[in-house]
């Protein structure tokens, strides 16, 4: 079994000479070949890990799940999980790997990245230290593990998953019509773990590194449906108050994954708004009839403004900003709200069967 | 020539392994299971080899305009899993969606799916970053394939998987552009079975949704062996995105596609072929003559036919039993909507029907739902026949 598990992987690597191989000179039979055990991935990268993880039983409010998962960051007691209404209950539990039963509360909340930090009466207990997910790429393997539809009992052992980091982005999520506040960069994990439970549930990569917390249950906006995700590890240790060195967050902007640095909560993008004076104008009137969800069609230029300058014309259609697709007069809106006097933006429209891309300079009306 | 091929890999993984049993890590070593990660991490840089191989030819699609489609319009019935949007549907995002580049001078693939709100603007961004609007020039709503034709030439082509060349259990990576991003996301998995729905089309284990509807499943050499759509059940474009992220996913071979391709090109859509008749299941056997084998097959029964419509113009009636479509028995209402869904509109059919006991073969030219009805032709009822069963709104086949 484990060498049928195995042997796909070597295939693989070999058939894709990605890997030195050693044909020349191979002993002829397989069996002379084949090893006495190939290590099992995830057994490996999991076995330190097992033992900090801990089941969470709290209140089934509403429709929230009565239970969740942890993970041990402090052998004084302290566990972090994903905030949710379940960790209001008056008897929340954790559950030890080792079946240990204690009583937890809530020492701390973060409300826009949905983590929570308990407390439980014990000491020297195993625990996990969050680390970086700077070295994770796509498509590497990762495990991860949690109290799904809380199948184990006691002392049993979560459930464990082995999946691929699918794509590392920011998007926007939604929970039924809610959106989530959080919106940094997100883990997606091509692992179904967008179950009861699983949040708050451990993400290693396949050295036993701890890179990511599972997430609650959410939509993700541009696709409808739910996504399977983590937090990085970074915002862990962020609300840990752990924050990254500065070495690391180097790291991560040289990696190439998109936006380094934590773009969640306080510390997200700087504020709206513009320089003392006078508001921005551009000059560009929309196409508006009072509905917000239209597209964003051009109705005038004001003559001498900057959208005229641009080259922008009436009945031009706005679909991107600066890249970003722009589907309705309140996309359009949203963006431009944050313009400041000075400021370049790249307008792409739509005339007629063209795409073009203008640059306008946002000024105060002359 | 498949077989000879796994030989050789698997010899060569062997090879392999001698080399890591024979190495001592220079890296990581302190770490437990360091050899394990050192596989896997082979295995991520393959997929990450393939994808890019194929990336080059993965568009993002944008759409501007267009409505939230009704399920229940289109005969969708409730979803039984995920329930999502309080209608009891799947919500149809109008985020970025997936498409795969089909000819230098412009044309590309993509899934049906990504139109069913029917965007009034399509706009295709290449890897380069450059925008290009889009024309939707067909779909084809039984493979739930579609074309659009971009002003654009020296478009980078992807290489796709020989015909035949496919086999159930080969790694499978699908890939999408529906989270936006930098790069299309990945899920690895394999092929899971050939031959689906009447050989159209084959299953994957990779998580197909939104996400990569419309995208490529690529083998671990990065060529494409299919586009990826959603698949289950007859009816619009939308039937099987409820099965999103399951583990039960389709895509569409190249022999499939070069059967419909030329015509999309021209502007042609392909539709679903239909009867025009309201079916229902005979659960006792009937009218039997003595000297047949008894027959434990579920039959299936015409309830009443439309007019105008194919079945009424061939001459079929309620009441007739219909045995055997092209011959082969049918095994249920289920099986003969599925059978005569995935044939288009336009093509000819032959059914093996029952009237008062005797066989008889009845040749029909399938037709477009819109083609049909709106009247019954039903001699013993006036007005239509309440549909009892199956609960699809008439006309049913």
């Amino acid at each position: 079994m484990r060498r049928g598990r195995c042997m796909p992987l070597l295939a693989l690597a070999a058939a894709c000479g990605l890997m030195p191989t050693v044909a020349a000179g191979a002993p002829q039979k397989e069996s002379d070949v084949l090893p006495p055990a190939i290590p099992n991935v995830v057994e490996d990268a999991w076995r330190a890990a097992l033992p900090c993880v801990v089941k969470l039983y709290g209140g089934a409010i509403g429709s929230a799940h009565g239970y969740g998962t942890g993970v041990i960051v402090s052998s004084a007691g302290q566990i972090v999980t994903i905030d949710s209404v379940m960790l209001d209950a008056r008897n929340l539990r954790a559950v030890l790997h080792d079946g240990r039963t204690f009583h937890a509360e809530v020492i701390r909340r973060d409300a826009d990245r949905e983590l929570a930090l308990l407390r439980i009466e014990s000491h020297d207990l195993p625990l996990l230290e969050p680390e970086t997910s700077a070295s994770l790429e796509i498509a590497d393997g990762v495990i991860a593990a949690g109290n799904c539809f809380k199948v184990a009992e006691g002392e049993e052992p979560v459930t464990v998953m082995y999946g691929v980091l699918a794509a590392r982005t920011a998007l926007d999520l939604r929970r039924r019509a809610q959106p989530l506040a959080y919106g940094g960069e997100v883990l997606v994990l091509d692992a179904i773990t967008s179950n009861p439970g699983m949040a708050g549930g451990p993400v290693l990569d396949l050295t036993g590194r701890w890179v990511g917390i599972v997430a609650g249950i959410a939509e993700a906006e541009s696709t409808g449906t739910r996504l399977n995700y983590a937090l990085p590890i970074e915002e862990v240790r962020a609300f840990l108050g752990r924050g990254g060195t500065s070495e690391e967050a180097a790291a991560r902007g040289a990696s190439g994954n998109a936006p380094a640095a934590s773009a969640s909560g306080a510390d997200r993008g700087p504020a709206a708004a513009g320089p003392r004076g006078a508001r921005p104008d551009t000059g560009l009137r929309l196409f508006n009839l009072g509905y917000r969800d239209v597209a964003a069609f051009v109705d005038r230029v004001v003559p001498g403004s900057p959208a005229q300058r641009a080259g922008i014309r009436p009945d031009d259609l706005i679909i991107a900003v600066d890249g970003k697709r722009v589907a309705t007069i309140s996309d359009y809106e949203r963006i431009a709200a944050d313009w400041r006097n000075g400021q370049t933006v790249r307008l792409t429209l739509k005339r007629g069967d063209e795409v073009l891309t203008v640059e306008m300079i946002v000024e105060p009306p002359r | 020539m498949k077989c000879s091929l796994l030989a050789i890999k698997a010899r060569q993984a062997a090879g392999v392994f001698i080399f890591f049993a024979a190495t001592p890590f220079s890296s990581s070593v302190a770490r437990p299971g360091a050899e394990g990660a050192e596989l896997d991490r082979a295995r991520a840089a393959v997929a990450r080899r393939a994808l890019s191989l194929v990336e080059p030819s993965i568009v993002t699609i944008e759409t501007i305009g267009g409505t939230q489609p009704e399920p229940e319009q289109q005969g969708f019935g409730p979803p039984t899993t995920r329930p999502a949007r309080g209608r009891g549907g799947v919500r149809v995002a109008d985020g970025p969606t997936t498409g795969l580049i089909h000819s230098p001078d412009g044309l590309i693939l993509t899934s049906s799916f990504n139109f069913v709100r029917d965007p009034s603007i399509i706009t295709v961004i290449l890897t380069d970053g450059s925008r290009h609007v889009a024309r939707l020039l067909a779909r084809d709503t039984i493979r739930r394939l579609a074309l659009l034709r971009i002003d654009a030439t020296g478009l980078p082509l992807p290489a796709w998987s020989p015909d035949g060349d496919m086999a159930v259990g080969q790694y499978a990576v699908a890939c999408g552009r529906g989270y936006g991003g930098p790069a299309p996301s990945v899920s690895v998995g394999i092929v899971s079975a050939l031959g689906r729905r009447g050989g159209q089309v084959f299953q994957t284990d990779a998580r197909t949704s939104p996400v990569n509807y419309g995208g490529p499943l690529i083998d671990i050499d990065g060529r494409v062996l299919g586009v990826i759509v959603p698949m289950a059940g007859a009816g619009s474009e939308l039937a099987g995105v409820q099965w999103y992220d399951s583990g039960i996913g389709f895509a569409v071979p190249r022999e499939t596609i070069e059967r419909s391709i030329d015509r999309l090109a021209r502007g042609d859509d392909i539709h679903p072929g239909k009867m025009g008749v309201l079916l229902s299941q005979v659960d006792e056997p009937r009218d039997m003559p003595p000297s047949a084998e008894p027959d434990k097959s579920p039959r299936v029964a015409i309830r009443a036919v439309a007019t105008p419509s194919p079945a009424q113009r061939a001459g079929l009636r309620a009441g007739d039993v219909i045995a055997a479509l092209g011959g082969a028995p049918i095994g249920g209402i289920d099986d003969l909507q599925r059978r005569v869904g995935d044939l288009e509109a336009g093509a000819e059919i032959v059914l093996t029907i029952e009237r008062d006991g005797r066989p008889q073969e009845i040749r029909l030219t399938l037709a477009r739902a819109r083609d049909i009805g709106p009247s019954w032709l039903d001699p013993e009822q006036e007005s239509p026949p309440p549909a009892t069963q199956p609960a699809d709104p008439p006309p049913d086949s």
